[in-house]
């Protein structure tokens, strides 16, 4: 059994078999995106673009819904584990390079060191103060290292990066954590609410059509608006100022969108908890659950009409009404005016009024008339066939119309709806964490070289007495080569201008 | 294949370049100042500045490839000063922009090429300067120039933002998408010229152009349709994609185009048969057809793009999903028409290093430095893709409440960053160096231009002709 594990901890901690498995996982992203997938693409899209036993095969496959299949997620975890079997069996040998760093120049370690350089000295007492000196001049910092027979001298700057290749393993691994967490707990959809309206029902749109999900708490939109752009906004300052366009014109809105925003308002058991005036990219956040602003719309419901009172058939004299639905509104001469029935699309069957559709685009307004002596006079106005209420009344009603740029449309304003895109996607902090640990580590990764210098003063056997300079670096090895030969050359500098001659030459010992 | 790499000519004295690319520079110049009148705005408005750009760029290029066939190191010195008075003129192009729009210039494709144009230019002279890399400017400038006339054939207008876009990480992510990729850019051109100097065969060289040349017109492929070839609906006064009226792209058919790029593909397919027989047959002279079987497909593929610019340009054509004729036009097609030029390019490429490889090796810093320079450059790619992908991932958090949707763009920026680690691991862990890391290099740039152009061409391609039928 013991064996086994073995095997296996063995094969994982390959990096060889990591790369494998992570090129497997590269793989099969790609051909994800040369599939159609469920949560993506509505239902009805994949069922036109591929043919029922090809699509039935995909499924099986899970080749569909590839990102979420069950092989994908558990390559995704073997990828996982095999960072961190790597990692635990590189580890003791790092830990032990990383708590314990070898400071001592015995004669072994000199020979095996890549870069080093010999200095003959005339004066072997003074000799290490001046390589001290040459230290701080390159802005080394050095540190003097007893011995029992010898001293020398060591110096190590950013030891930290032997371990920033571990940072960011551990980093990639909190990310895949993060969204493994927010993958298995987390849920995403859509609200419709028309403004005034509360509920806590969402729907969640899964490849194979719609579910629900209530949510532990209720949202109530208290309003909702769309702000356009101005014309003046749409054009770039060079134009305007060419053509000298009217300012009334500038300031006219265009159907381009600028901002949503919605007024929210959270009910925990009937009782207001807490409120917020939401906008794309300003989402409200409650209890973890996240509502942003994704769209705006109208609902088949009227706000309000704007009619256009005419009495005595005189046009001229038309009173300007505003009127919503369930209000009454009193008009010159003792008259009340109150609005019946809203339908935004009709027809007409029988000498009655139906419903067609939800599409506010041919409306039909029933009106009540009741005058100063109580008697009411109920009337359809349906601007479609002829824009003026037919029964005989002293005031008759007409809708207003304005000009928009689709054409002429009746003045009316429907009650709008707010789209909201609501999600709980838990384990975030670890993602976010993740990211940012991920590009500090890559930093230090690439632009943080650990290095160590060595010096101390020895006797060659032809040299006679010389200073022994060594060094090493983990990475970025061309720049060390510059760094240690200007260290070289302002020891040599440095003997010279102790001992009052020039410099003694110098037999440099690099290896390429 | 050695008669051609010895068929060396004598190094011009230099100064016919010099004049006809200073004359036509002037020209250029001159014939702006002179439009100057009707075209109304400041002087230093984005378009005068741009056209500006361009014309720098263009000397820049002529005079960077000039040194790259004959060696004038002059030549360098005057590139350099074109290069950076054309980066100015760019600076202030993109400048005068943000002023105009009031926001960076990152939020069309439009913008984000003006900021593509300027990290090139400036990397490149970078890379010049700082580290003796003289001869990158001759793929790099060209690379530039392409741009900007892609960039002349799309919308510019300044067109306020929806309002999911309206989010400085927006800026913030799409300037890192810019510097990250045109530090690959430079890493790739890095890596091919490490090829160069390492002494790999020039046909190889051949093998991997008329790779990506097959892979261009493959991809166009995509679009034929019983001979037809079907290019999307574009309307120049509107500057807008023509959609239907449930919103999806409308596709004309342009008769008999297909057929063209059916015979342009076996043309680029050539070369690469020829090459394998060559091989096959170890004959030295086998290789000289290869070459004029290159120059074929390179004169079939001008041909293809005449033909496609005459029968694009302001055509009207029968479209599947739409009742009437619908217009279309050259900025509705930027991906075909960058995929073909790059080709042409590509292949030009090919037929210096054929003539000149001699010259250009003696010119190049040595493998060492080229194959350091290589990873360095990647080594800044790396972390700028990383941060890349957090801060569009944040961006999408914030906009839509999901950091990651499995959209292919996302799905195949990931794959570029797993393959560019895949590069640093193997260099660090397994000590790959030289070859196999410039071929890694290349590879990597390859899924960059994938990731950039393919994704949105093919794939969005692929969707929503999938939804037509």
């Amino acid at each position: 059994m013991k064996s086994l594990w073995q095997k296996f901890f063995r094969a994982l901690a390959n990096p060889r078999n990591g790369i494998i498995l992570l090129l497997v996982v590269v793989v099969l992203m790609a051909v994800g995106t040369f599939i159609l997938q469920r949560p993506t693409s509505d239902p009805a899209t994949i069922e036109r673009a591929y043919s029922s036993s090809t699509l039935r095969v995909l499924d099986t496959l899970q080749l569909t819904d590839i990102y979420h299949a069950w092989y994908f997620v558990a390559l995704l975890g073997l990828v996982c584990v095999s960072i961190v079997f790597a990692s635990l069996d590189r580890w003791p040998k790092a830990w032990r390079y990383y708590a314990r760093p070898y400071r001592r120049t015995e004669p072994h370690f000199r020979a095996a060191l890549l870069h080093k350089a010999l200095i003959p000295v005339k004066n072997a007492g003074t000799a290490l103060e001046a390589a001290e000196r040459a230290f701080r001049k390159a802005g080394i910092p050095v540190e003097r290292e007893m011995a029992a027979e010898e001293v020398s001298l060591y110096s190590e700057r950013h030891r930290i990066a032997e371990f920033a290749v571990y940072v960011v393993h551990a980093s990639l691994l909190l990310i895949l954590l993060g969204y493994g967490l927010g993958h298995l707990r987390g849920y995403s959809g859509f609200m419709m609410l028309p403004k005034g309206e509360s509920s806590n029902r969402m729907t969640i749109q899964t490849g194979r059509g719609r579910t629900f999900r209530l949510l532990p708490f209720s949202i109530r939109c208290d309003d909702a608006k769309q702000e356009n752009y101005t014309v003046r906004e749409m054009i770039s300052g060079e134009e305007s100022s060419a053509n000298k366009l009217d300012e009334r014109i500038l300031n006219r809105e265009t159907e381009m969108p600028k901002q949503y925003w919605s007024e929210l308002t959270v009910l925990e058991d009937g009782r207001e908890v807490t409120h917020k005036r939401i906008s794309v990219n300003h989402p409200l956040t409650y209890r973890g659950v996240r509502f942003y602003q994704s769209s705006m719309g109208a609902s088949g419901k009227l706000d309000t009409v704007h009619l256009l009172a005419i009495t005595g058939g005189n046009a001229e004299s038309a009173k300007d009404v505003l009127l919503s639905p369930g209000q009454t509104v009193a008009l010159d001469g003792g008259y009340k005016l109150a609005l019946l029935r809203f339908v935004p699309d009709y027809y007409v069957l029988d000498h009655e009024v139906f419903t067609k559709s939800e599409e506010p685009d041919n409306p039909a307004f029933q009106l009540s008339l009741t005058g100063p002596d109580g008697k009411e006079t109920k009337m359809w106005l349906l601007p479609s066939l002829l824009n003026m209420t037919s029964e005989d009344t002293p005031i008759k009603f007409q809708a207003a119309v304005r000009t928009t740029e689709q054409g002429a449309a009746i003045d009316m304003k429907m009650v709008p709806f707010t789209g909201l895109e609501v999600s709980y996607i838990p384990g975030q902090t670890a993602l976010w964490g993740g990211l940012l640990l991920m590009v500090l580590g890559l930093i230090i990764v690439f632009f943080m070289a650990h290095t160590r210098y060595w010096a101390v003063v020895v006797k060659d056997q032809k040299l006679g007495p010389a200073v022994w300079v060594g060094g090493t670096t983990n990475r970025n090895r061309a720049r060390f080569e510059q760094d240690f030969a200007e260290l070289v050359e302002l020891i040599k500098a440095e003997l010279a201008g102790g001992a009052g001659k020039k410099p003694a030459e110098t037999k440099k010992l690099v290896k390429a | 294949m050695s008669e051609a790499r010895i068929e060396r000519q004598q190094p011009a004295t230099g100064n016919l370049l010099l004049v006809l690319v200073g004359l036509g520079m002037a020209f250029l110049l001159f014939m702006a100042m002179l439009g100057l009148k009707t075209n109304p705005g400041p002087i230093y408005g984005e378009s005068n500045m741009l056209y500006v750009a361009l014309v720098f760029y263009a000397g820049a290029a002529a005079l960077y490839m000039g040194f790259g066939v004959s060696g004038i190191e002059r030549y360098v010195r005057l590139a350099s000063i074109s290069t950076t008075l054309g980066l100015v003129a760019n600076t202030v192009a993109g400048g005068h922009r943000w002023y105009m729009a009031g926001h960076p210039p990152f939020s069309n494709i439009y913008e984000m090429l003006l900021s593509f144009v300027w990290t090139v230019a400036l990397l490149t002279l970078i890379a010049e300067k700082g580290y003796g890399v003289k001869i990158i400017g001759s793929i790099t400038m060209p690379l530039a120039v392409v741009s900007v006339i892609l960039m002349q054939l799309m919308p510019s207008e300044v067109r306020p933002l929806v309002p999911a876009l309206q989010s400085t990480w927006l800026h913030v992510h799409v300037s890192l998408a810019m510097l990250s990729y045109a530090a690959c850019a430079v890493s790739f051109a890095l890596a091919m010229m490490f090829l160069v100097q390492d002494d790999m065969k020039t046909e190889s060289f051949q093998l991997l152009t008329s790779l990506g040349m097959a892979g261009v017109y493959a991809a166009m492929l995509l679009r034929f349709s019983s001979g037809d070839f079907r290019v999307i609906a574009y309307d120049l006064a509107r500057k807008a994609e023509i959609t239907n009226d449930q919103g999806q792209r409308v596709f004309v058919t342009i008769p008999d185009l297909g057929w063209l790029v059916v015979l342009v593909l076996v043309s680029t397919l050539v070369p690469i048969a020829l090459h394998f027989v060559a091989r096959q047959s170890r004959r030295e002279a086998m290789f000289n057809n290869v070459n004029r079987a290159m120059f074929i497909t390179l004169a079939l593929q001008v041909v293809m793009v005449a033909a496609f610019v005459i029968r694009v340009r302001n055509g009207v054509y029968m479209a599947a999903n739409a009742a009437a004729p619908v217009p279309t036009a050259l900025p509705g097609s930027p991906f075909i028409l960058a995929g073909m030029i790059g080709s042409i390019f590509a292949g030009m490429l090919y037929l210096l290093l054929v003539w000149r490889r001699s010259d250009l090796q003696r010119m190049l810093p040595t493998t060492k430095v080229l194959d350091q320079v290589t990873y360095r450059t990647i080594c800044v790619a790396f972390p700028l893709l990383t941060l890349m992908i957090a801060t569009g991932a944040y961006w999408a958090n914030q906009a839509w409440g999901r950091y990651w949707a499995w959209d292919p763009k996302e799905v195949w920026a990931a794959i570029t960053w797993v393959v560019y680690a895949g590069y640093l691991h193997t260099r660090i862990t397994h000590g790959w160096r030289g070859r196999r890391s410039a071929y890694f290099a290349i590879f990597g740039f390859a899924v960059v231009i994938f990731t950039f152009f393919g994704v949105t061409y093919l794939l969005s391609g692929l969707h929503s002709y999938a939804a037509v039928q």
